[in-house]
């Protein structure tokens, strides 16, 4: 056999990125991917190649404001590092002891979720994220704060608890900041919903610092982009319903069918529609999947002797004909 | 993807400090009159050598010391192959080009980073951008990519991996430029080339 030619080990890197980007860095695969790199000294180098492309199209996610001038992080390193040992050509064990929070990557990660898609992603400092519905995400963990964009939608975050790092959510001009936590932030027009689940966290308007509200887990508080504040009272019970969608699901107590069917538009493509302006005042209670709006117009007909009309792109609630 | 912070570190280091000078450091090492084959295995094994560094913080000059790496590993492999004359091997030894002036990238900002970047991909085939900017801008896996543009999942693998290695073509031939830069500098402190 020939010996294998630098352009067919970038090409196998190459492959291998591809394949552990779709699969996810599984045991089986890593062992695989550790038996090819054992091969060759050259695909060592060629693997670091291929990872350090993938990660120079990251930057295509940023936004111009947020680069990171990791260059002149790499310039303030205290040195020296303690040492790393890899195993080259014995798979790649690396014992990492670098000291913690000296050199902390602010690269911005990018999650979105479509319509319907619920995602839960572990973050790099032990926290966890559960993105609702039709949502974007931006994670920027520096060194003195972990700062986390919610561009649209809706997300819950269970934080771990750093003092030295505290964690801020900007939802528009809405902050919220906690520092071990569990709580969520949801856009709305003109602000931002916010509701706790554990601990306490503090939110406010950018440029309004002053006018800040505690809240406790049980509370939710809604805050204006024009800093006003409106808070509700503790409802522990409350807060888990409106978070039903964590576990993929719509808890209704009561809401207006209008409320209900705008919940359910969140998740599907396939709209409800109120056709009997009389019915959308109607209250409603049930448990429902988030991507089953016809098993919830079923029960709305039978409670309600509404009508329901099935299209391919719509459910359609009307009044039945008398 | 990388899940060992140990190794998003070197990563990161080696995508910003390192690999934009691979193409100097190549065109450098194509005057040795080794072969492009032998020059790309001696790269490869040069960041062989990277991916086993204990720290890269202590690297003052990225590029310089990538350089020295590979001068080495191809200095080696000539006495080895014994087709040149001791003297070239000194030579090539003695010199490199990145020991004093500072390097013109070092300062480029994040924001030309960027730049170049995006026109790396917007020269790419259709097909590869428009992967990398679902992938990376949109945050969709591989198998919603596959479904947007109505090809198989392993179509999405094959041109993903062929964009990347687009991109390290890329990357690669956009520094040789460099080169003539680092000519005039050596040429002005009087060293032979």
């Amino acid at each position: 056999m020939s010996r294998e030619t630098a352009a067919q080990i970038e090409r196998a890197a190459s492959l291998w990125l591809m394949r552990i980007d779709r699969e996810g860095r599984t045991p089986e695969l890593v062992a695989e991917l550790d038996a090819w790199l054992a091969g060759d000294r050259r695909r060592h180098g060629a693997w670091l190649q291929a990872e350090s492309a993938w990660l120079l199209l990251d930057r295509l996610g940023q936004q111009e404001t947020e680069i990171p001038e990791t260059e002149a992080q790499i310039e303030q390193l205290p040195v020296p590092f303690s040492r790393r040992r890899l195993m080259i050509g014995g798979g790649a064990a690396i014992v990492a002891s670098l000291a913690g929070g000296l050199f902390l990557l602010n690269r911005p990660e990018t999650y979105a979720t479509a319509i319907g898609e619920i995602r839960r992603v572990p973050l790099a400092d032990g926290s966890t994220a559960a993105i609702n519905t039709g949502s974007r995400v931006r994670v920027a963990f520096a060194a003195a704060r972990r700062t986390v964009r919610l561009d649209r939608g809706e997300a819950w975050f269970q934080v771990a608890r750093d003092p030295a790092r505290p964690f801020l959510v900007e939802a528009g001009r809405v902050r919220v900041m906690a520092v071990g936590t569990a709580f969520s932030v949801r856009r709305r027009d003109g602000g931002a919903d916010i509701m706790v689940t554990e601990g306490v966290v503090e939110a406010w308007a950018d440029g309004a610092e002053g006018n800040r509200i505690r809240l406790a887990a049980g509370r939710r508080a809604f805050v204006a982009d024009n800093a006003a504040i409106v808070a509700a009272p503790e409802a522990p019970s409350e807060v888990d319903r409106a978070l039903a969608w964590r576990a993929g699901r719509i808890d209704l107590d009561g809401e207006s069918l209008a409320d209900a069917a705008a919940e359910f538009n969140r998740y599907n493509a396939r709209r409800i529609v109120i056709s009997d302006p009389a019915l959308a005042d109607e209250r409603f209670h049930g448990i429902f999947r988030t991507d089953d709006p016809e098993g919830f117009a079923m029960a709305v007909r039978s409670s309600l002797e509404a009508r329901v009309t099935l299209t391919v792109t719509e459910i359609r609630i009307g009044r039945s004909p008398l | 993807m990388i899940e060992d912070e140990g190794r998003r570190r070197i990563v990161a280091w080696v995508a910003q400090c390192v690999m934009p000078h691979e193409g100097k450091v190549r065109a450098w090492l194509a005057r040795s009159r080794m072969s492009k084959e032998d020059i790309d295995d001696v790269i490869q094994e040069a960041y062989c050598r990277l991916s086993a560094l204990d720290g890269f913080a202590a690297v003052d000059r990225p590029d310089a010391y990538f350089f020295s790496i590979a001068r080495n590993l191809l200095a080696s492999q000539m006495r080895r192959a014994k087709i040149v004359e001791i003297e070239a091997v000194a030579e090539l030894e003695a010199l490199s080009p990145f020991d004093d002036a500072p390097s013109p990238e070092r300062a480029a900002s994040a924001r030309v980073e960027l730049d170049r970047i995006r026109e790396l991909v917007a020269a790419l085939p259709e097909r590869c951008r428009r992967i990398f900017e679902l992938r990376k801008i949109e945050g969709l896996p591989q198998r919603e990519i596959a479904a947007r543009l109505g090809v198989s999942e392993s179509v999405v693998e094959n041109e993903g991996a062929r964009g990347v290695r687009l991109i390290l073509a890329a990357l690669r031939s956009q520094e040789e430029a460099g080169v003539a830069a680092i000519e005039r500098g050596a040429a002005a402190q009087g060293r032979p080339l």
